[in-house]
């Protein structure tokens, strides 16, 4: 009985992770179609003449390190500043962060500084946004990290996308800046190459759920005030905020010209914390927004199926180990009887030589189509942190449900230290 | 069907020796990539207006140094001007 219960289960999981190589397929073939038809049509100018007042929010929480260097940038944007007001959130900061924004507050009028003290800030990020969206007075809210350095012409190319009023939100590239520093880094800024010029794209142009992903992202004023802005009970309050967008009808576009660059985690005790963040945020998110997501009449089938492979993606390395453990003794212990050994052989090669492969094709494909000539041949050393992510993301699913049980709150925030390093830039 | 496992010493070794190539082959061009890196990484955000050029941060204060420093060569090179005429 036990054995005919762990070979129904090893089905499950074996159809799970199919669905999702599949998904990676899709997904790689996607953008490289994506990127030749873009190649041989003509490039068009988009609406530039669209220009309405928007809002930049930058929270930040002991930033002194890299405040200046985006507030700089804020100075560069192309976008008209008399329609243009950026408002830092000096969020409870015990540095520097807040003289700093002030310095530039006082040579630029379109910049504002909100000062939140210790009784009202330092809540986490979803908090600060809040407070800046109350004094925001752009038609389109924009927001950035406090580490980012974005493209000149960024806020034109996003702003654009909002002449579909179907488009309640956009969001950009995400580019890493320290890229040399390190091993982590390295691998960071492959993983994000795969999740944005593969991943976001393809879900683009396929018209699937784009990701907005909390920063390098912009949103109708009317939209997110109606939606009551970040919802500060959520560690993924950018997967939330994207959920809820798609359930009120409106689109995500992803636009991948409209690049910025970020400061990557530079150790592994700093990748544990804020993909832990990210996967406990991930999982909340889908045991809130799955069953919605089913039921919602504005998605259509694709957006459901999509939508619920997003939602529940960090639940997959948690998958994994399970499927591990089920599968060795089965394996060693008992061969299912309904194949011989020879067929069962063809699945399992096939899989191990194209399935297990499919997260790194895709970044692979990124790389190519980034025109990097190198960096793919670190590829092999993302096996180390999908590996790396299986006790975190095994430990956020078991933190959440000892959370749950005990009916504690587990939401907190384990801010990501940004040192300033820039290797491109100014 | 049952699998029975036969502790043949010899399998283990050439088991345990098969793997560690493969794994070796496997991460080479990594470690190779790391150890001398040859990508142009990171990759270069390219403005539709001006490129940025490959310069580190220049914060307002360092930049009043670099100004007069070159501000000083400027002054420099253009007294030596008047000697060249001469």
């Amino acid at each position: 009985m036990i054995v005919e219960i762990l070979e129904a289960l090893f089905l499950i999981l074996t159809f799970v992770m199919t669905a999702y190589l599949i998904r990676h397929y899709v997904f790689t073939l996607s953008v490289l179609n994506h990127t030749s038809k873009r190649k041989k049509a003509a490039v068009t100018t988009k609406k530039e003449a669209y220009q309405p007042p928007v809002s930049i929010l930058i929270p930040a929480h002991n930033e002194e390190r890299v405040i200046g260097r985006i507030l700089q940038g804020m100075t560069k944007l192309t976008y008209p500043k008399d329609k243009m007001q950026v408002i830092v959130i000096d969020d409870a900061s015990t540095d520097d962060t807040g003289e700093t924004a002030e310095g530039y507050a006082k040579s630029c009028n379109y910049i504002k500084v909100i000062h939140r003290n210790h009784g009202e800030g330092g809540k986490g990020k979803a908090s600060a946004l809040n407070a800046g969206l109350k004094q925001a007075e752009g038609e389109i809210i924009f927001c950035f990290d406090a580490d980012y350095y974005p493209q000149r012409d960024i806020i034109e190319k996003l702003v654009a996308e909002f002449t579909d009023p179907k488009v309640g939100a956009v969001q950009g590239r995400v580019t890493v800046l320290n890229e040399p520093q390190n091993v982590v880094t390295r691998l960071v800024a492959l993983e994000r190459i795969g999740g944005y010029r593969v991943d976001q794209q393809a879900r683009d142009s396929l018209g699937l759920i784009s990701q907005f992903g909390g920063t390098v992202g912009g949103f109708r004023r009317g939209l997110l005030v109606s939606l009551d802005g970040w919802d500060g009970s959520i560690l993924a309050e950018d997967t939330d905020l994207t959920f809820r967008v798609y359930l009120a009808g409106y689109k995500i576009r992803y636009i991948n010209e409209a690049e910025c660059y970020e400061e990557a985690v530079e150790n592994w005790s700093d990748y544990w914390k804020q993909r832990y963040r990210w996967a406990k945020g991930h999982m909340q998110c889908a045991f809130r927004h799955s069953l919605k997501v089913l039921k919602s009449s504005n998605l259509r089938l694709r957006e459901k199926l999509d939508g619920l492979l997003l939602l529940n993606v960090y639940f997959m390395p948690v998958l994994v180990l399970l499927s591990w453990i089920v599968g060795v003794p089965l394996f060693f212990f008992h061969h299912p009887q309904w194949f011989s050994i020879f067929w069962t052989l063809i699945p399992i090669s096939l899989y191990s030589f194209v399935g297990n492969f499919a997260p790194f094709f895709e970044v692979g494909i990124g790389a190519y189509l980034d025109g990097r000539t190198r960096a793919y041949w670190l590829i092999p050393l993302l096996i180390f942190t999908f590996l790396y992510n299986i006790p975190i993301c095994t430990k956020a699913l078991a933190d959440l449900f000892i959370s749950k049980i005990l009916g504690k709150n587990c939401n907190h925030w384990d801010k990501t230290v940004h040192n300033g390093n820039s290797y491109i830039i100014n | 069907m049952k699998m029975v496992l036969n502790p043949n010493p010899m399998t283990f070794i050439m088991l345990i020796l098969g793997v560690s190539t493969f794994i070796l082959i496997m991460l080479l061009p990594a470690f190779l990539e790391l150890k001398k890196p040859r990508d142009a990484g990171p990759r270069t955000i390219m403005d539709n207006i001006i490129a940025i050029p490959r310069l580190p941060v220049i914060m307002e204060k360092e930049k009043l140094v670099l100004d007069q420093v070159l501000y000083q060569k400027m002054t420099e090179i253009l007294a030596v001007l008047p000697n060249l005429e001469a």
